[in-house]
């Protein structure tokens, strides 16, 4: 991978054929995640992270948070995949993205971040596994990986807010 | 700001005095383990406008106390922040201001 940076308008980054190859994995189980029937789904801690309750401890306004919300969520970031997908080079290669193409990457790379750092327990202590040989290692070394994409489109988009001034 | 026309009472004053109804609701971000520093402080510039500082101190609130307000107002618009928060991925909630 070669982060992303600014150029021009633009961020741009680039990406071996393996690893694009897993984020188009990662994005068809987020969408199929996403795309569950909420009454089947009830108490996955991932879909519970993804479309988090709206109140910290009043049920009832929880509850209404929920109706009034969680279909956009839902459809917000299906369209945040679709754009991701469209713009990912299968085969590996350049993804050249206009800002906005760059929010729905942030969002949909923090959400693949989010998935996996609950399913794998992740702390804030958590660090860079010393294995990555085993099944758990090597999907901490992926969230890790989610990290750095995500991290160095951050910072791009931030360096040029400071540019614009 | 003494003068014939200075209202009498400021909603930004908060006496004690007012009804349950009269207190503002407001919506707080909670610390979580995966969302980067560098994104919560993106993220809360772009939502709410604030400066590169204030984001970056609403940012280490939440660090390092657990959880920082992030905006105020009526229960609508708490709720409609909290939902662009949950759209970028942070953890969100509303509230009635304690």
């Amino acid at each position: 991978m070669k982060p992303f940076r600014r150029k021009g308008d633009e961020l741009v980054a680039r990406l071996v054929d393996a690893e694009a190859g897993i984020v188009g994995l990662l994005l068809d189980q987020l969408e199929q995640l996403l795309a569950a029937d909420p009454a089947d789904s009830g108490g996955d801690p991932v879909i519970e992270r993804l479309l988090p309750p709206g109140h910290a401890s009043d049920p009832e306004i929880a509850a209404d948070y929920r109706e009034l919300t969680e279909g956009g969520l839902r459809t917000g970031k299906a369209a945040d995949l679709a754009v991701v997908r469209a713009t990912l080079p299968l085969e590996g290669g350049e993804v050249r993205l206009d800002p906005e193409q760059a929010r729905a990457w942030l969002r949909t790379t923090n959400d693949l971040r989010l998935a996996l750092g609950t399913r794998l327990g992740v702390t804030a202590a958590t660090e860079q596994s010393d294995d990555p040989a085993d099944e758990e290692g090597s999907q901490l070394a992926l969230y890790h990986w989610l990290t750095a994409v995500q991290g160095s489109l951050v910072d791009a988009l931030v360096a040029g807010r400071g540019g614009r001034r | 700001m003494a003068g014939p026309l200075a209202p009498a009472w400021t909603p930004e004053t908060t006496t004690g005095e007012e009804s349950d109804l009269d207190r503002p609701w407001v919506t707080v971000v909670w610390d979580d383990p995966v969302n980067l520093m560098t994104y919560v402080t993106f993220v809360l510039q772009e939502l709410f406008g604030y400066d590169e500082p204030t984001a970056t101190e609403l940012m280490l609130q939440v660090h390092h106390e657990g959880k920082a307000i992030v905006s105020s107002g009526p229960r609508e618009r708490m709720e409609h922040d909290t939902n662009r928060l949950h759209a970028y991925g942070l953890s969100a909630t509303y509230q009635k201001d304690a």
